[in-house]
C-alpha cells in the first residue's frame, strides 16, 4: 500500500514538473518577461526555502543565518567572473564547498544553544559577516562587484535578451533541491532529522548522534543555499553585501518556509508561490505611488496568515480539503473523518 | 587615559539607553517566551509621539516620556490582544514572524503618514547641553536618559519582586497552567506584561528626540541591539539585560575608537557570541 | 486523528500554484498605449533609508513633465511655451520603487521596459541601483537618463544610451582640494591634513577613494579615514576618532539623518576642523538648515542648486513653485533638480531629433549642447560614456542658514568664514 501511494504522489509531481517545464512555451508568459521574472523568482525562492527547510523544518533548528551561506555562494560566482574574469562554474563549486565548511564551523558551537539563544546567535553571525564583507576590499567591499558584458550562454551562465535560459536553470535548481529533500524524506537520515526535531534526548537515547545529524543537515542545507546564491547573482549581474548577506534576506528564507508550511515538501513551494507574486505584483501596482502601500499590505498579510494558520498555507489547504471531503462524504452518507 | 575614560563614559551612557530598550523586550521574553520583533518599531513610534507633542504642543521630550510610555503601553496591549494572544502555545517562530510582519507594517505606515523625512526637535530643555568635569564632557541628554533608564528598570524590578501583582507575573512565567489554577487571570497578566514591555521602550523613545533625529528607520538598529542585550543577560533577567546593555554600549564605544569605527557592531555581536558560547544561557541565565 | 486524502491535497496545491503562475499573467496585463503618448519610466528609492531623496527626485521629474505637457508661458524653460512635444505628443510617467536595492531596481527596469512598454528610463539616485538598471536599458538599446547618481564609474563603462547630468564625485573631490589650495594661497590657511568621514556604502566608499586620490595629487595628507555604518545608533567613536587625529580639513559623504547626527555629535564633543566640506549629500538637503538651525552653519559643501542661487538661475523660481506644491513646500536641492533637468533635456532631444528612434535621439543628445536654465551654468553637453561635461557645482558655505557661494571666486557672493566658528562662540 505504502509503495503504491508513493508512486501516485510522485507521478503527480512529475506531471507538475513537466507542466512547469512547458510553461515558457505558453505565450502568455513567454511574451512578457516580467511574468517570466516572477516565475523565476518563485522557483528560486522556493528552492532557497526548501534548502532552509532541511535544517529549519525537518531538523527543527531555526536558523536566521542562511543569508551568510547564500552570500558566500553569491560571492563565489561573482568573484570568479568579476575578480578573476573567468566562468562562474569554479566559483560556484568553491562557494558551495566553502559554505558547507563554514556552516559546520560556525554551527558547531551554536548548536549548544537552545531556542531563542540559538536564533539570536544566528542573527549575530549574519551581522558579523555582513559588516566584515562590507569592509573587506578583496571581495569588493562596499562597492560591490558588477558583471562585465560577456558572451551569453550556459558557459557563462548568463543571458541578456531572454529569460528562458534563466528559467530552465531555476527549474533545474528547483528540481535538484526538491529532489534531494524528497529523497531525504524517505531515507534513514530524514527520520534521524525528524527524531532530533521531536526531541533531542529521545533521539540520543535511540542511538542517534544528534550533533552529527544536525551538523550534516546544516552542511547540506548551506551547500544548497549557496547554490541558490550563485544563481541569484548570475541573474542580477551584481553582488554587494546588503543585497545578499543581510537580515532581510535571512528573514525571507524563514518567512517563505513557515508561511508555506515548514517541515513539509510542498510548503516552501506554496510559500514562494504566494509570497513572491504578492511582493512583486503589489510593488508593480503600488510601489510607484511612493507611500510604501505594498509593504504595508505585505506586513498585514504576514500577520494574518501566521496568526490564523500557524501551520502555513498547507494548513489552510488541508482545512479546505477537509471541508470539501466532509461535504462529499455527507452526500454519500458516511463519514470520512471516522476512519483511521 | 582621559580619552579612554571619555570614550568609556559615552559608551556606558549609550549602553544605559540600550538597557532601557532591552528591559522592555526582556520582560516580555521572560514571561511569555515571545521575541517581539517589532520592538525597534515601538521605539520609533514613541519617538514620533514625543516629536509631534513637542512640535505641535511645545511639550518638552522630558515630559513627553509619560505620554509616549502610555501610548506604547496601549500599542503593546493592542498587539497582544490582536496578535500575540493567538500565538501563545504555538511554536515560538509564529509569534516572531507575526511581530516581524507588524514591524514592516509599522515602519511603512509611519513612512506613509509622516513622510520619510527625518525630524529634529530643536531647543529642547536638554538638547546639546553638556556638563564639563575637568576635561571630561558629559552630554546631558544621554545622562538624563541613562538616569531615567536606571529609575525605570529599578521600578520594574521592584514591581516584579515586591508586589502581589509582580508575584502573579512570576507565577505565570513559571507555569501558566498552575497560575491559572491558583486563580490568576493569566490572559490579563500577559496583556499587562506586553503593555509594560511597550511602556519601557516608549519611555526610552520619548526622551530620544532631544538628541536624535526621528525617521522611520531609526528603530531597526536599536531593536537588534536589544535582542543581543536580552539574550546576553539571560532569559528574562532584568538585571542581566541592564548589565548586558552597559557592556554592549562600552564595547561598542571602545572597539569603535581603538580598533576602527566600522568594527564597533562586529565587536558587539562578537561579544554576544563569546558570552553565550561560554554561558549558553547568558550571564544571569540558569 | 482525522483522515485526509493526500490525493485531493496534492491537486489543490497543484491548482493553486498554476493559478499563481498563470492567473496573475492575465490580471496585471498592460494597458494598451493610446496614440500620441510617450511613456517614460522612473525608478527611485521611494521606500527604505533614502526614501526622502527618492521621493523628491520623483516629484522633480513630475514637475518637468508638467512643464513639457502643458503651456506655461510664464516659465522661461525650453518646451514650456508649447504643449507637448513632436506636435502634440504628451509624456506619461510610469513610476517604480527600487527600495534602494540593486536587484529590485534591475527587475523594475525590466518590468518598465518590457511590460509597461516605456520608451526611456530616468533614475535611480543610488549609484548601486543605477548601474544594473542602466545595464538593462543599454542591452535593450533604450535611453537611460541619470540625474543624481555621483559614482564616477557609471560613465566609465562606454555605454551608448546612458547619460548622467550630475558632476561626479571625482570632479567634486578635485574641486574640494582646489578649495584647500586656494585657501592656503590666499588666506594663509595652512591646511595640511585631511580627515574623511563617509557612510560605508557604494556612494560613500567611492567618494572617499576619489578624495584620497585628489588629496594625494594635491599634496595633502589624509590622517583620518573613517567609514561608518549608515543608520548607526550613535557616531560617538567616529567623531572621537576624528577628534584624536584632529585634521585641518574634513571631507564628508554623509546622508540625511546621519548628517544631522554627525553635526550634533561634533557639537557635543566640542570638536570642529578648520574647514569641513561635504559631497552632495546631507549637507545640501534644504531641510537641514531648519532642523539644525545655527549648528549647521559654517559647514561647506558642493551645491548644484539652492534657492539662494536665484540671481544665477532666474528661471528656476517659477519651476520651483510647481515642485513645492508636490513636496509640501520643500524647495529643490542639488540632486532633485538634476532629475528635472534630465527629463527636460531628454524631451528637448526628442523634439530636436524629430523622431522616437532611440538611436537617433541618443545621437542627437551627444551631438548638441543643450540650453538648460535649470542647470548651473545653463548648458548641458555629453561626452562619450554619457557624462555631462558642463556639470558644475559651486562650493558653498552655510552662513546664517543661507547657502552662500564661496568658490570658484568669479561666482562667489560672500567671503568664506575661516576657520569655522567654534561651538562655544556661536
Amino acid at each position: 500500500m505504502q509503495r503504491k501511494a508513493l508512486n501516485k504522489k510522485d507521478a503527480l509531481w512529475l506531471g507538475f514538473v513537466v507542466l512547469l517545464a512547458l510553461l515558457p512555451l505558453a505565450p502568455v508568459v513567454a511574451a512578457n518577461s516580467f511574468h517570466m521574472h516572477v516565475a523565476i523568482l518563485i522557483l528560486l525562492f522556493a528552492s532557497m526555502a526548501q534548502a532552509w527547510n532541511i535544517i529549519g523544518g525537518y531538523c527543527g533548528q531555526v536558523s536566521f543565518g542562511h543569508s551568510v551561506f547564500f552570500g558566500i555562494g553569491a560571492y563565489g560566482a561573482g568573484m570568479a567572473v568579476v575578480t578573476y574574469g573567468g566562468t562562474p562554474w569554479p566559483g560556484i563549486l568553491i562557494g558551495v564547498m566553502l559554505a558547507a565548511a563554514i556552516a559546520v564551523v560556525i554551527s558547531y558551537p551554536c548548536f549548544k544553544l537552545s531556542g531563542h539563544y540559538f536564533a539570536i546567535a544566528t542573527f549575530a553571525i549574519v551581522e558579523i559577516f555582513h559588516r566584515t564583507f562590507l569592509v573587506w576590499d578583496w571581495v569588493g567591499g562596499a562597492l560591490g562587484l558588477d558583471y562585465p558584458l560577456v558572451k551569453e550562454g550556459l558557459k557563462n551562465l548568463m543571458w541578456y535578451d531572454t529569460k528562458t535560459g534563466y528559467y530552465y536553470c531555476a527549474l533545474i535548481l528547483f528540481l535538484l533541491i526538491f529532489g534531494v529533500v524528497r529523497w531525504l524524506e524517505g531515507h534513514r537520515f530524514g527520520y534521524y532529522m525528524r527524531a532530533v526535531r521531536e526531541g533531542q534526548e529521545t533521539a540520543e537515547s535511540l542511538g542517534v548522534n544528534s550533533t552529527a545529524v544536525k551538523l550534516a543537515a546544516m552542511a547540506l542545507s548551506a551547500a544548497l543555499t549557496a547554490l541558490c546564491g550563485a544563481f541569484f547573482v548570475q541573474y542580477n549581474l551584481r553582488v554587494d553585501t546588503p543585497m545578499v548577506m543581510s537580515l532581510d534576506m535571512s528573514m525571507k528564507f524563514v518567512l517563505i518556509t513557515v508561511l508555506g508550511g515548514s517541515g513539509t515538501l510542498v510548503g516552501p513551494l506554496l510559500g514562494a508561490a504566494v509570497l513572491i507574486p504578492l511582493q512583486e505584483y503589489s510593488r508593480a501596482l503600488w510601489g510607484g505611488l511612493g507611500g510604501g502601500v505594498d509593504l504595508i499590505i505585505f506586513g498585514l498579510l504576514i500577520i494574518l496568515i501566521v496568526v490564523k494558520q500557524p501551520a502555513g498555507m498547507i494548513g489552510i489547504i488541508r482545512d479546505i480539503g477537509k471541508r470539501v471531503l466532509k461535504q462529499k462524504s455527507a452526500a454519500k452518507g458516511d463519514s470520512a473523518d471516522g476512519t483511521p | 587615559m582621559e580619552t579612554f575614560v571619555q570614550v568609556l563614559l559615552d559608551g556606558m551612557l549609550n549602553g544605559m539607553v540600550y538597557a532601557l530598550v532591552a528591559a522592555g523586550l526582556c520582560i516580555i521574553w521572560g514571561v511569555m517566551d515571545v521575541i517581539n520583533f517589532a520592538h525597534g518599531e515601538y521605539l520609533m513610534v514613541a519617538m514620533y509621539v514625543s516629536y509631534w507633542l513637542g512640535f505641535l504642543l511645545n511639550v518638552d521630550p522630558l515630559l513627553s516620556v509619560i505620554a509616549a510610555g502610555i501610548f506604547i503601553f496601549i500599542l503593546g496591549a493592542m498587539t497582544y490582544q490582536l496578535i500575540i494572544r493567538y500565538t501563545i502555545g504555538k511554536p515560538g517562530l509564529v509569534a516572531l514572524l507575526a511581530t516581524f510582519g507588524l514591524a514592516i507594517f509599522l515602519k511603512n505606515a509611519c513612512m506613509n503618514r509622516f513622510s520619510p523625512n527625518f525630524l529634529i526637535l530643536t531647543d529642547t530643555w536638554l538638547s546639546d547641553k553638556t556638563l564639563h568635569m575637568g576635561n571630561l564632557i558629559f552630554p546631558v541628554p544621554q545622562l538624563v536618559a541613562g538616569l531615567l533608564s536606571l529609575v525605570v528598570v529599578g521600578m520594574i524590578y521592584a514591581l516584579i519582586n515586591t508586589t502581589r501583582f509582580g508575584w502573579a507575573i512570576q507565577a505565570t512565567a513559571m507555569d501558566r497552567d498552575a497560575a491559572e489554577l491558583m486563580g490568576i487571570n493569566t490572559d490579563r497578566i500577559y496583556l499587562v506584561v506586553f503593555g509594560i514591555g511597550g511602556a519601557c521602550v516608549g519611555i526610552a523613545g520619548g526622551i530620544m528626540p532631544s538628541y536624535l533625529a526621528v525617521h522611520p528607520e531609526v528603530g531597526s538598529m536599536f531593536g537588534l541591539i536589544a535582542f543581543v542585550c536580552v539574550a546576553m543577560g539571560g532569559f528574562g533577567s532584568i538585571p542581566g539585560a541592564f548589565i548586558a546593555g552597559i557592556l554592549v554600549g562600552s564595547v561598542e564605544a571602545l572597539a569603535g575608537f581603538y580598533i576602527a569605527p566600522v568594527f564597533k557592531y562586529i565587536a558587539v555581536f562578537g561579544l554576544y557570541l563569546t558570552v553565550v558560547f561560554l554561558r549558553p544561557k547568558g550571564i544571569f541565565g540558569w | 486523528m482525522t483522515h485526509r486524502s493526500p490525493r485531493l491535497n496534492r491537486w489543490i496545491v497543484f491548482v493553486a500554484v498554476l493559478l499563481m503562475l498563470v492567473g496573475f499573467g492575465s490580471g496585471a496585463g498592460s494597458v494598451m498605449a493610446a496614440e500620441k503618448i510617450i511613456k517614460i519610466g522612473t525608478i527611485f528609492p521611494l521606500t527604505g533609508p533614502v526614501a526622502t531623496a527618492g521621493q523628491r527626485c520623483q516629484a522633480a521629474v513630475q514637475t518637468a513633465v508638467e512643464i513639457i505637457n502643458n503651456k506655461h508661458p510664464e516659465i522661461k524653460v525650453p518646451l514650456a511655451k508649447q504643449e507637448g512635444i513632436l506636435n502634440g505628443y504628451k509624456i506619461v510617467l510610469v513610476h517604480a520603487d527600487s527600495q534602494g536595492k540593486p536587484d529590485v531596481g534591475k527587475s523594475e527596469a525590466e518590468r518598465l521596459l518590457n511590460q509597461e512598454g516605456v520608451w526611456a528610463l530616468i533614475g535611480s539616485y543610488n549609484s548601486s541601483v543605477s548601474k544594473p538598471a542602466s545595464f538593462v536599458a543599454e542591452r535593450m538599446k533604450r535611453i537611460f537618463m541619470c540625474g543624481a547618481s555621483s559614482s564616477a564609474a557609471l560613465t566609465q563603462r562606454d555605454m551608448n544610451y546612458f547619460f548622467r547630468l550630475a558632476p561626479t564625485d571625482k570632479t567634486e573631490s578635485i574641486e574640494f582640494v582646489d578649495v584647500l589650495k586656494w585657501m592656503n594661497k590666499t588666506k594663509k590657511a595652512n591646511v595640511k591634513t585631511i580627515g574623511i568621514i563617509y557612510e560605508n556604502s557604494e556612494f560613500g566608499k567611492h567618494a572617499a577613494e576619489e578624495a584620497k586620490m585628489a588629496a594625494a595629487a594635491g599634496g595633502f595628507k589624509v590622517v583620518a579615514d573613517v567609514p561608518f555604518s549608515p543608520g548607526a545608533t550613535n557616531l560617538n567613536s567616529e567623531v572621537q576618532t576624528l577628534k584624536k587625529s584632529n585634521p585641518d580639513a574634513l571631507f564628508g559623504a554623509v546622508l540625511g539623518a546621519d548628517y544631522s547626527l554627525l553635526v550634533r555629535t561634533m557639537k557635543q564633543m566640542a570638536w570642529l576642523p578648520n574647514i569641513a566640506i561635504n559631497y552632495c549629500s546631507g549637507y545640501q538637503d534644504p531641510v537641514i538648515t531648519k532642523q539644525l538651525a545655527g549648528d549647521a552653519d559654517f559647514f561647506m559643501g558642493s551645491t548644484a542648486y539652492s534657492p539662494q542661487f536665484a540671481s544665477l538661475m532666474p528661471a528656476v523660481a517659477a519651476v520651483e513653485k510647481i515642485f513645492k506644491s508636490k513636496t509640501g513646500g520643500v524647495p529643490f536641492d542639488g540632486d532633485s533638480i538634476q532629475e528635472a533637468v534630465a527629463m527636460l533635456v531628454l524631451a528637448q532631444a526628442i523634439e530636436k531629433a524629430g523622431s522616437l528612434d532611440p538611436d537617433k535621439v541618443a545621437k542627437t543628445l551627444y551631438a548638441n549642447t543643450w540650453d538648460s536654465p535649470l542647470s548651473l551654468g545653463g548648458k548641458v553637453a555629453f561626452v562619450k560614456g554619457g557624462q555631462n561635461i558642463k556639470a558644475q557645482s559651486i562650493v558653498t558655505q552655510l552662513q546664517g542658514g543661507q547657502y552662500k557661494r564661496i568658490y570658484p571666486e568669479e561666482m562667489a557672493d560672500t567671503k568664506i568664514i575661516f576657520p569655522m566658528k567654534p561651538w562655544g562662540k556661536r
